[in-house]
This record gives structure tokens, sequence and C-alpha cells, in this order.
């Protein structure tokens, strides 16, 4: 393959340049110019807010996903993150509360309710003690519920939060904010600026995959949840599938060899090469090494997905099953990319919104059925990276996008067929394993009825935060300037590294 | 005749105009007065405009300053600060806590259980007077336990530490990135780096931007990649921390390049050919060791654990 | 003994006489309930303060003669001529409101009906704001919350003007105003000697009352749907 990053750089040196100069700047030189000729004496001992030179994140647009070191040294190198739609129980799951279970069914207290908007609560509902029995377990003693044994065998691996909060109560803008920063559309996914701040180790895949089941694609807040917003469009996430062909349309349609896709590459690519010259568009350039990415990964992306390839033993421990669209089969390829040096690897499992409606959304029906669905997967993962040795540099972060309510759901005022519990956004519980954290322990503590925050609140941008300093960089600093501000995933709020979970 | 209907066979009341609104005027006096007697702080505010009394200021670095203000201003000051005041009470300020509301003072002294503020906090946030009130999120235990601890300890604004007060969240300090300093780290190996990155294209990088150490990844050059590669990346050996070569094509006979780098942390010999692994814990700052997938037996593997080396594989496998 | 009927006479309606002792009533009400934060308590006093001063807007147009505005709001230099003449000790008798009261029972009217207004878009921070205080900004209802606190030491001043009036009145001269507002008569001595008083019929009263309240309830449940 001949190597596009011989081409020449300066010309798309100038563009950029020319680009970079823009009314904008010429206000900012304006300003800039007899502003500080005022301004001077005044500010000349105050550093500038933040007081250094932006992180330089140009690569050539031949290799966009090439590999940048961090701000500082990480503690992880890469990114599984096991995302529960729907948002699971956490008073099911982790979140012991003994005193509501005494009060289970007793109306619940006014204070929790008035003047309070709810997702589908009305009238006085009843408080809802937890469903199933809870004990300790580990050597750490962390509290879990008998819905999760297989989980609970690498329990002294996890830091579980018990205390995230959220200040969205629908899926959609919640998921949003949990995986872009932002409740709206159009920001950048964290796996997108994790790729676009340290690239990928391997060009022959994307740096920033996304694995989806039970649910097909029906995310309530959609593709935008692994877009790139306003990031350059190679950062975006790549939905994968685990069954047939991986990427949609990747291989060669029959009856073309892949030497004739090459020629057709080839040809597409002076095409695009001399566009390139003409106008100089480095997303010109770009695009010549999508196409480029996208022939290579003909072959690794089918050797990376391909789960055939595991031993029996390794399928069983999963269970995974060559074939189908699973959990269990994306937990195993996320092990076989991350081998494979991808950066960020999304996991979706859909179907946890336990309102009580139909009968895969009761906690006593769907939320088993769920559990069944991931907990064997989830603890084969964890337990397959450690043997490995993947973990100490790896982050594995499994939780929703909010909490559930205690109180029983009555929506419409009405009692439902199934057992139930409505949108909770106060708090909620993730659980974290891997490199440069504490593991074997609990953070945060929620009140006796698991309706508030009661010790060390966590932010969704604290979680970023967090994240992004054990890649290795300071949240302030992973920018990229659009809009006249300088973006950054933690949004405009101030955020706090969670430094008690830090090992 | 009924006095009430206020005939009487006078014509006349019984005060002059003037006795009468001088009585108003002093009843009036008084009522103001008796009002700012039930809001002492009233008074306080009087004095103090007046220059008649200092107002209290607290030193910068007491406990007050570092511990109660930031949650102050946080968590109380949106209602009780600068832009609203309610129940005249303003939190934001020292001087302003002494104070106290129209209602009174909001501490006593070294009297957390009759001390309102700390009253208030305490309460469940289904009571009416619980504060914050429901629908804003309660203060933390630990935020209230701050409180508390300092109410009980005299409500200073000089005191400095005060025992058994939960530990402040910690903060992490984040480093700053000197160019100049990183630039002339790697000044001496840049141009070594540079060819060799080269040469090997994405097995070669910085761990990080503001160090001069190395890591080198030839997990995804697999075969391609074999002992006399590792070989020629010896010069750069004493800067190499982390190395994946699992799944290369090194054999045994790399292992003494390895042992000799003295940074090297984390080494990656996965899915490799080497089987006779003794002599590497000799590396002197290995932390971790993968060997899954490779004949290295489990007794090879005891030195390591006893150098507190952490080890992956080795012996049955995974 | 016979002629004592004759001596007293009616001047205040029933309607007026209620209206009055009412809102003299559901001030103290507010006033407490709001010190305490007895919120619910506040918001029905507020609207029912609401309802009455829309029914007496109502009845000061279409009332009985000492109810109405146009018999008892005089242009300003009859007002200042009144004054000179009680400071000089004249004695000049109305059957309802002197010049002087007409105004101010305008001034308590127009206060009392700002300060409910404001209530309506008020909040109190967290746990209670007015019906129709989400219509607005939160911005505005703090701004209009700030404003109801203010309005009240209006009302304040002008219940301790109306108060110090009586009290002139009564001590100074010997001319009892309070009696007359519980029982609805006066002292013929102390009237005017043309007394030409019509009274409307109380069921007019009613319907109006009941309209006003209406609006007040209608108000409620405009709030309680945005809520």
């Amino acid at each position: 393959m001949k190597p596009v990053a011989d081409m020449k750089n300066i010309h798309q040196l100038d563009l950029a340049q020319i680009q970079a100069q823009t009314r904008r700047h010429f206000l900012g030189w304006g300003t800039g110019g007899l502003g500080a000729f005022f301004l001077n004496s005044t500010l000349a001992n105050a550093a500038p807010a933040g007081g250094h030179a932006p992180l330089d994140f140009a690569r050539n647009p031949a290799t966009p996903l090439s590999v940048l070191p961090p701000q500082f040294a990480g503690k992880i190198k890469r990114v599984i993150y096991l995302h529960m739609g729907g948002a699971p129980s956490q008073l099911e799951l982790f979140d012991y509360k003994p005193t509501l279970a005494r009060f289970h069914g007793h109306d619940c207290p006014e204070s929790f309710i008035k003047g309070k908007r709810l997702a589908f609560i009305q009238g006085i509902p009843k408080l809802l003690g937890p469903m199933f029995p809870f004990h300790r377990a580990g050597k750490s003693g962390t509290w879990i519920s008998d819905r999760l044994p297989h989980l609970e065998r690498a329990i002294d691996d996890l830091c579980v939060i018990k205390s995230m909060k959220t200040d969205q109560f629908n899926h959609a803008p919640a998921q949003l904010l949990v995986h872009t920063g932002d409740a709206r559309t159009g920001y950048a996914s964290l796996g997108s600026w994790v790729t676009y701040g340290l690239g990928s180790e391997n060009q022959n895949l994307p740096g920033f995959i996304v694995l989806i089941s039970n649910g097909g694609t029906t995310a309530n807040a959609g593709k935008p949840l692994w877009g790139s917003g306003f990031l350059p469009s190679v950062y975006q996430g790549v939905a994968c599938r685990s069954a047939g062909e991986p990427v949609l349309y990747l291989d060669n349609p029959k009856s073309v060899s892949r030497a004739e896709r090459r020629k057709v590459l080839d040809a597409v690519d002076e095409i695009n090469r001399q566009t390139y010259q003409q106008f100089g568009n480095p997303e010109t350039v770009t695009r010549i090494a999508q196409y480029e990415m996208a022939f290579r990964m003909q072959l690794e992306a089918s050797d990376a997905m391909d789960i055939r390839r595991e031993p029996k033993a390794v399928l069983e421990r999963y269970g995974a099953e060559p074939g189908k669209t699973s959990y269990a089969n994306n937990c195993l390829v996320a092990r076989r990319l991350a081998e494979r040096g991808v950066r960020y690897i999304q996991l979706y499992h859909w179907g946890w919104d336990s309102h009580g409606t139909p009968t895969d959304e009761g906690l006593n029906v769907g939320l088993v059925g769920r559990c069944r669905d991931t907990d064997k997967a989830t603890a084969a993962l964890l337990a397959d990276l450690k043997a490995r040795g993947l973990l100490e540099d790896t982050l594995v972060v499994w939780g929703g996008e909010f909490g559930r309510t205690p109180m029983w759901e009555n929506r419409g005022g009405q009692e439902m067929e199934f057992i139930g519990r409505d949108h909770h956004p106060n708090c909620f519980t993730i659980w974290m394993a891997g490199g440069g954290i504490k593991h074997g322990i609990s953070y945060g503590e929620t009140d006796d009825m698991g309706y508030e925050i009661a010790r060390n609140p966590v932010e969704v941008r604290d979680l970023h935060a967090t994240m992004l300093y054990l890649l290795g960089f300071d949240y302030r600093r992973l920018n990229y300037p659009y809009q006249g501000l300088d973006q950054k995933l933690t949004g405009v709020k101030p955020a706090r590294i969670v430094s008690e979970i830090l090992a | 005749m009924s006095g009430g209907d206020g005939i009487s066979g006078r014509q006349s009341g019984r005060l002059s105009a003037a006795a009468y609104f001088g009585c108003v005027a002093l009843l009036t006096l008084a009522g103001v007065g008796l009002s700012i007697l039930a809001q002492p702080a009233l008074g306080h505010d009087m004095l103090q405009l007046m220059g008649l009394e200092r107002v209290p200021q607290a030193d910068s670095a007491s406990f007050y300053a570092k511990r109660v203000t930031p949650l102050l201003e946080t968590r109380c000051a949106a209602c009780h600060g600068e832009k609203r005041q309610k129940s005249d009470l303003r939190l934001d300020s020292f001087a302003g806590l002494l104070r106290g509301g129209k209602h009174g003072a909001v501490i006593r002294p070294g009297d957390t259980k009759n001390s309102e503020l700390s009253l208030r906090i305490s309460l469940p946030s289904s009571d009416d007077r619980a504060m914050p009130p429901s629908g804003k999120p309660p203060l933390t235990e630990d935020e209230k336990t701050v409180i508390r601890l300092w109410i009980a300890h005299g409500a200073s604004g000089v005191l400095r530490d005060i025992a058994g007060a939960p530990k402040p969240v910690a903060e992490v300090k984040l480093p700053e990135l000197d160019t100049a300093r990183v630039e002339k780290q790697r000044a001496p190996l840049a141009a070594m780096v540079r060819r060799l990155q080269g040469r090997f294209p994405g097995v070669i990088a910085y761990e990080a931007r503001d160090t001069a150490d190395l890591e080198i990844n030839a997990s995804l050059r697999a075969t391609d990649f074999g002992d006399a590669d590792l070989q020629a990346l010896a010069p750069l050996a004493a800067r190499i921390v982390r190395a994946d070569l699992s799944g290369t094509a090194v054999t045994d006979a790399s292992l003494p390049v390895l042992a000799a780098m003295p940074k090297l942390k984390n080494l990656r010999l996965s899915g490799t050919k080497v089987g006779d692994i003794r002599g590497l814990e000799a590396a002197p700052a290995l932390k971790s060791l993968s060997v899954v997938n490779t004949k290295v037996s489990g007794s090879a593997l005891a030195a390591f654990k006893a150098k507190g080396i952490t080890v992956y594989g080795g012996g049955d496998g995974p | 003994m016979d002629r004592e009927p004759e001596t007293r006479v009616r001047v205040w309606d029933i309607p007026i006489r209620l209206f009055h002792w009412s809102i003299v009533v559901l001030l103290c009400v507010s006033w407490f309930s709001a010190e305490q934060g007895y919120m619910r308590a506040h918001l029905v006093s507020g609207l029912t303060l609401l309802a009455l001063l829309l029914f007496r807007i109502a009845w000061g147009l279409v009332g009985s003669t000492t109810a109405r505005f146009s018999n008892f709001l005089h242009p300003p230099r009859r007002v200042v001529g009144y004054l000179k003449g009680l400071a000089g000790g004249d004695k000049i008798f109305h059957a309802g409101h002197n010049p002087a009261g007409g105004w101010m029972v305008l001034a308590l009217i127009a206060v009392l009906l700002a300060q409910v207004a404001t209530g309506l878009f008020a909040n109190d921070g967290v746990r209670f704001h007015g019906p129709l205080a989400l219509l607005v900004s939160e911005d505005a209802s703090t701004r209009l919350t700030d404003i109801h606190g203010l309005i009240f030491n209006f009302i304040l001043l002008l219940v301790w003007c109306h108060i110090v009036a009586v009290g002139f009145y009564l001590l100074v001269k010997g001319d009892n105003l309070v009696w007359p507002m519980i029982t609805g008569k006066k002292h013929r001595a102390r009237l005017p000697a043309e007394l030409n008083i019509v009274f409307t019929r109380l069921y007019i009263a009613l319907l109006l009352l009941a309209v006003s309240a209406g609006i007040a309830a209608w108000i409620m449940i405009q709030g309680d749907s945005i809520l």
C-alpha cells in the first residue's frame, strides 16, 4: 500500500493556517492588540486562566488515529464501558436499604414527591423495599444482591460508587449526559474524546468500537451516544455486530475479489489525491485514510470479531454462542478488541427500564432476565482481563444513565401489573474495575431510604474527569476549539477528580 | 344611652390634637424601638454602620474559612447571600453568620443543640423547616458534621483545626506541563527516537507529554518483530518503562536485554516462545510480567513473586 | 325610649361591614402564616383577600351609596379643605367615608391588590410558590417576591395611618367610627342633615361575591393545573 503520509503536508499546513485566520481571530487580535495596550499594566502579573499553551492534538490527516502520548503518564490504556441501557435498579443490585424494606408498602413521605418532577409516578406511591435478598460478599464485605452470583466472585476487584447523580430523568438526555457530558445532542462522546486525545494503537481497526445487544440499535438517544459531535468525524464510534459481518457493507460484494477491491481503491485514492492537490482540503486526505482503513479492516475486523477462534472453554465461561448477537458474545469480542489495541470499547445492553408496565420491564421479571443475560459474561470478562494481565491497564465501567426510585411506580396513579420503579436521577450506582483505582471498596452513600445521596456525591462530570485523569489527562486541557470555546468533555461547570477512589 | 355609638353629650373629644399626636408619636417610637430590640441583629447593624462596633472577621487560615465557608457558599448562599437574603439572613460572610436573621441568632457558640443552623440542617427533608429545603439536596453527613463541630468548638473565626473533623476531600494536584524541561530531557536521544520510530512505526512512543520515558508496543506487529528488532531498540533501553511484546517472535535470547532495562516496569511476553525466564526478575524496576500462553513453568515464577512482581499466566495459564 | 331607634341611622350595609372586618382578620392571618411558614394557609388567605377585593371594587361601583367610590372620592381640593377644617375644629359630618378617609380606602385597596397580585407570582425559594408563579420566569418570580415583601411595609404604614386617624376621631373629635362599622348605625347628630342613602339589595352583593370568588378559584385551579 502506498503510504499517503508522504503527500505535501506543507499544503495542508497552509490551509490550516488560512482556515485558522477567521474573522473571529482578527477581532480577537483586535481586542488583544488594542485591549492589551490598555490593560497591559493591570494584567501584567495575572496569568491567564489556565495559564498555559493548549495541548497540541494536530496529526497528519493521513493517520488521524495515530497514537499521541497523554499529558502525563496515565494509569490505563483503554476503556471498556458496559452501559446498561434503561437504568438498572441500584436498589435491587448494589444499594442495600434495610430501612426501606421495613417501610415496604407504606405511603411514601410527602417530601419525596412534593414539588418534584417524576417521569411517571402520580399521586402518592407506596414505598418498595428491595425485591431480592442482599448479603455481604468477598473479603471487602461489599453488599450485593443474589441476582449477580457470578459478578460476586469478582466483587473484590470492584470499586462500587453508590453516590452517582445526574440532573436528567429521561433516558435519552441522561444517556447523552453520561456518554457526551451534555444532555443535548451535538457533543463529542467520551470515546471520541479519548481517541482524539490518545489515538489508537491499532491502525487497522477503529479506535472506538460500539457493540450493542438486546434491542439492536434502538438506543433511546440513538447514534449521537457514540457520535463525535464537533470533533472530526474520524473519532466517532463504529458500531460493530457480533454476528454476521462485523461492520455492515464492509465485506466485498460477492464475486469481487480482494485484489479487485484493491484496484478500485487505488483508482479512488488517485482521484482523491488529485482533488486534494487541486483544493488542498485535509478532509480529502482523511477520506483516503478512511478508505484504506476500511480495506485493512476487512481482514482485521473479521478476525477480531470472530469468536469462533476462541477455545470452547472460553466460550463456555462467557456463555458466548458464535453466530448470535448477545451481550456474552460482545464481552468476549471486547476482550479480543482490548488485546488488539482498540482504545475505547463501548457495550450497550438494553432493557433495564424496570417500570413494571410490560413483563419485560418488571423488577421481578425483566430485571431478573437482564441479570441472567449479563452476569456471567461480565464476570468472565473481568476474570479474563485479570488473568491476562490486561486489567491493570484497562478500566471497566458498568452502569446505567440514572437510578430508580425507592417508590413503587404507579403510572397514572394506577397499580401496575408488574413491580417496577420510576426513573430516579438523585442517586444511582455504578462500578469500576481496573487500573489506577482502588478495588474492593464502596464509595459514597445514599440515605436510609435510598432517595438522596448522604455522603460523597459524584456528578457525571466528576466521573468523566476521573476517567480522563486515569487516561493521563487533566480534564480541563483535553480541549477542542469550537464555536469560540475551548470545548471539553466535562462542560463549563467545575468537575472534581474523585481522589478517594484512586489507587 | 349606649356609650358605644360614639355619642355623648359633649361636642368635642377628651384630648387636644397636640396631645393626641404627641402620644401617637411616642407610641410609634416605642413600637419601632421594641421591634428593633426583638431583632438584635438590627441593633448591631446600626452600630456597625456607625462604626461603633467592629464587623467580625474570620482568619483566612481558620477552620471556618477553610472548611465552613466553602460549604456555606455552595449550599446556602444562593438564598442566604448576596443576591437574596431569605429571612434577612446572610450566610456568605462570617459577620452575617454571627448576626443571624430576622428570627434572631442562628448560632449559639458552643451550643450545637440550640443553634438554629445546626437544628435546621439536621431535620429530615420531609420537615417543612429543613434546610436546605426539600427539593434541594440535603447536606451530606460529613458536611453536617463539619458545621456541628465548628459550632460546638465555639463558632470561632480563628481556631485552625478541630480534632475529629471529617477529612476534607482531597484535591488531585494535576501536574503542569513544562515543555522546555521535557524537551531538554528528551534531547540526548531525540534523534535516535525519531529514527527508530521511522523504522518501527507505531512501536515506540513517549509514555506521556511530560516525560522522556518510552513505551514499546510490538504486539501488533506480531511475528514481524523478533529478537533482532528488539536488539535494534537497545539504544533506548535506559528509557523504556513498558514493553508489550505479546505475540511477537522474541525468544529467550531477548531476555537479558530486557532484564537490563533499568526502568522497565511492565513487561508482556504472552503468546511468545519464551520459556526459561530465569534471571528476568533481576530487572530492577519490574512490577508486572505477563507470560500467558507461553511455556513458562510455574516453578520459575517463585523468584518473581518473591520480589513482589505480579505475574500473569505461566504454569497452567488461563 | 321609643325615640332611640330614630336617633340612630343605618349608614353601612352588611357587605361593607363584613368586608372591613374580614380584611382585618385576613391581614392578620396572612401576616402570621407568612411569618410562621404556613404557606397553605397563606395561599388560602391571599386568595380570599383577592376575592374580597374584587368584590369591593364591584361594590364600589354598584353597591349602596356609602360604598360607592363616586360617593367618597372627592377632588383633592375638597380633601385639603376638609383637612384644614378638621384642624380648625370644624364640625362637618359625613354619612360614609369622609374626604380624607375615602382616599385612604382607595389606597388600601390598591396596595392590597398589588400585594395579592405579586403574591400570586411569588415563591419562597423552593418549597412553595404562588399559583401563577410558573407562568413567569424564575427570575421574574423572585423579583416579584421581593416586591411582595416590600409592599407589606406600605400596608403596615397605611394600617398605621388608618388606626391613628380613627384614634384621632375617637379621642380628639369624640367621634367613634369603630362602633358604626360594627353595628352599621350612626347617631343622627353626627350625620349631615340631608341624608339620602340608598342600600343595594343583598342578593346583588351575594352575586358579586360569587363571581369574585369564582375568579379567585379559577386562578387557583389554573395554578394547580400548572403544578
